[in-house]
């Protein structure tokens, strides 16, 4: 959190449930089914919060209707959902997260990177990867093949699974107007993650301007990461295609060594807040604390969990106005205090 | 806790028993061997000669669970245990070993009957979730019991109308008067990986696919 905070953004604190029709409206009806729900006095359906983007999109859009753009704000707190198809997971789960409003481009999309990169790195891990991809990548490539449901489904299904050969397969008997080349090489492009090549490799692939365009922001946001000495933390992933219904763009997720799981996502979602109020751009991230947490206990077991900040030790002694006035100056200057010595030791 | 694997090594899940052997010598002849002795042995955990892999045997419904939490990188599994555990994996290679096909099969004599409309259908199987899916895909309400074996017997002592299991050659079903009414899916062993690893572990996974793939695609394979 002190990460976002010298970023600019403002802790926001939400409402832990709310209609299950804001959710819905949030995240789409089949994922906000996931929702923990009760029903309030009026009969109306409540839901525990299943995620906070929801919640900070509606109050943008309401309570923040005349701020200036773009807003910042982060968040820390638990949501509640069934997880599927990991049935086995607690319902319970603690996320960190920040969401910047109204700007659309570029800039904003690296910002919200270099965040997520400064916070993992401040707690100390090593070894994390982000998977960027682009959500126009895929819509780009169904459309052009003038794919329609059930198809465009069956098609990211299999991108999804990196089932190369099935995709294969699959292609060449839905869409045989496309050469043997250009099959194999959308099927070379899903098979594995690569750096920057992977996007020269899909330069022209299935020549679409949307997904020539997905590559071309890519390849940008790329080039700036590496001049900034940070290009070994990405990989590109165009074969990334779970947040396709709720991102608009770049989405994003982390993983850590140790954790089999992705620890936090992110992306693009320039279509939610308009479900609110007046439609706007925006792009943020979370974290799971519990992901965080397990990594950096696989990555450092010797280390016990620390504050950040020292702590200055009173002994209360014979005096005690005089220890707790001492308190009360060094607290004045912002210093940490503990009245008392560790009794245990 | 055991040390499964160095940083840089993969750690393999395979199945105990009858793709073990199939799935090792699949990976000997992609130039992957593990010591004559230490494949003898009754340990559960064994390293390749060069150290690069590390393999681990557990029950063949419980590698997509190793895999999906990244205890192994990599594992082998039938199509079948996959689409049964419903796990959150990649998977990009057939290994078109271990061929069988999952199937809804009943009993002979009642084969012509079509689906009581009016009864809930009684399915006994070892995999209630295919079972489940493809019941509801054909609008037909079932009752699933889940039963761990010989599930041939459930028709023929009137436990089940129909059950949803493997055929191999159909000769279990044969024998106690059964037949295949409709094949659901085809299975051979997958290739699976963990999402995680597959990021972070891109170099030694690409390295593991490619002798694999290589393998496959080799005139004398034996099926």
């Amino acid at each position: 959190m002190m990460v976002f905070r010298g970023w600019s953004y403002d802790e926001i604190i939400l409402p832990m449930f709310d209609y299950q029709d804001l959710f819905s409206r949030g995240m789409g009806r089949d994922k906000a089914e996931r929702t923990y729900r009760f029903v309030d006095r009026d009969g109306s359906l409540l839901a525990l919060r299943p995620e906070l983007t929801s919640l900070i999109a509606r109050t943008v859009a309401t309570r923040f209707r005349r701020k200036p753009r773009p807003i910042r704000l982060c968040y820390s707190g638990e949501v509640f959902r069934y997880d599927e198809p990991s049935q086995r997971a607690a319902g319970e789960f603690h996320q960190l997260g920040l969401e910047q409003i109204g700007e659309a481009g570029i800039t904003a999309d690296l910002e919200v990177l270099l965040i997520a990169i400064e916070t993992l790195t401040s707690l100390g891990l090593t070894g994390f990867r982000i998977a960027l991809s682009h959500v126009d990548f895929f819509n780009g490539i169904a459309s052009r093949l003038e794919f329609a449901e059930p198809d465009r489904t069956r098609l990211r299904e299999l991108i999804d699974r990196r089932n190369s050969q099935a995709l294969d397969h699959f292609l060449a008997s839905h869409a045989p107007q496309i050469e043997e080349a250009e099959r194999q090489r959308l099927c070379q492009l899903i098979g594995l993650t690569r750096g920057d090549e992977s996007l020269v490799l899909a330069g022209n692939l299935l020549a679409n301007r949307q997904s020539l365009a997905a590559v071309d922001h890519l390849t940008r946001i790329h080039e700036t990461l590496r001049q900034l000495n940070l290009a070994e933390h990405f990989v590109i992933d165009l074969g990334e295609v779970a947040g396709l219904d709720y991102y608009t763009g770049l989405t994003f997720r982390i993983y850590v060594p140790h954790r089999g799981t992705t620890i936090g996502s992110g992306g693009r979602y320039d279509k939610l807040i308009g479900n609110f109020g007046d439609p706007e751009p925006a792009v943020g991230f979370s974290l799971s604390l519990d992901g965080l947490a397990g990594a950096l206990a696989a990555q450092r077991p010797d280390e016990p969990w620390q504050s950040v900040e020292e702590s200055e030790t009173i002994e209360p002694g014979d005096q005690l106005s005089g220890a707790f006035l001492r308190a009360r100056q060094l607290r004045e200057q912002k210093r940490k205090v503990r009245i008392g010595g560790d009794k245990s030791r | 806790m055991v040390e499964t694997s160095r940083d840089d090594s993969l750690t393999i899940a395979l199945s105990k028993g009858r793709m073990q052997e199939q799935s090792l010598a699949l990976f000997a002849r992609a130039g992957i061997h593990v010591d004559e002795d230490e494949r003898n042995s009754r340990r559960l955990l064994l390293r390749s000669s060069d150290g690069a892999y590390s393999f681990v045997f557990v029950k063949p419904g419980d590698v997509p669970t190793y895999v999906e939490y990244g205890v192994a990188d990599v594992g082998i599994c039938g199509r079948d245990v996959l689409l049964e555990s419903g796990a959150d994996v990649h998977e990009p290679l057939d290994l078109q070993i271990g061929r069988c096909r999952i199937a809804v099969a009943g009993r002979r004599e009642l084969l012509g009957e079509d689906y009581n409309l009016l009864a809930t259908v009684r399915v006994a199987t070892k995999y209630p979730r295919i079972a489940t899916a493809y019941f509801h895909e054909k609008g037909v309400p079932i009752e699933v019991i889940p039963l761990s074996g010989s599930v041939e017997l459930a028709p023929l002592l009137g436990l089940s109308d129909r059950i949803v299991d493997l055929v191999e050659t159909g000769r279990t079903l044969q024998e106690n008067g059964l037949e295949v009414i409709d094949v659901i899916t085809e299975s051979t062993a997958r290739l699976i990986v963990n999402r995680a690893s597959f990021h972070l572990k891109t170099a030694q996974v690409a390295r593991l696919l490619e002798s694999l793939t290589r393998e496959l695609g080799s005139p004398d394979r034996r099926g």
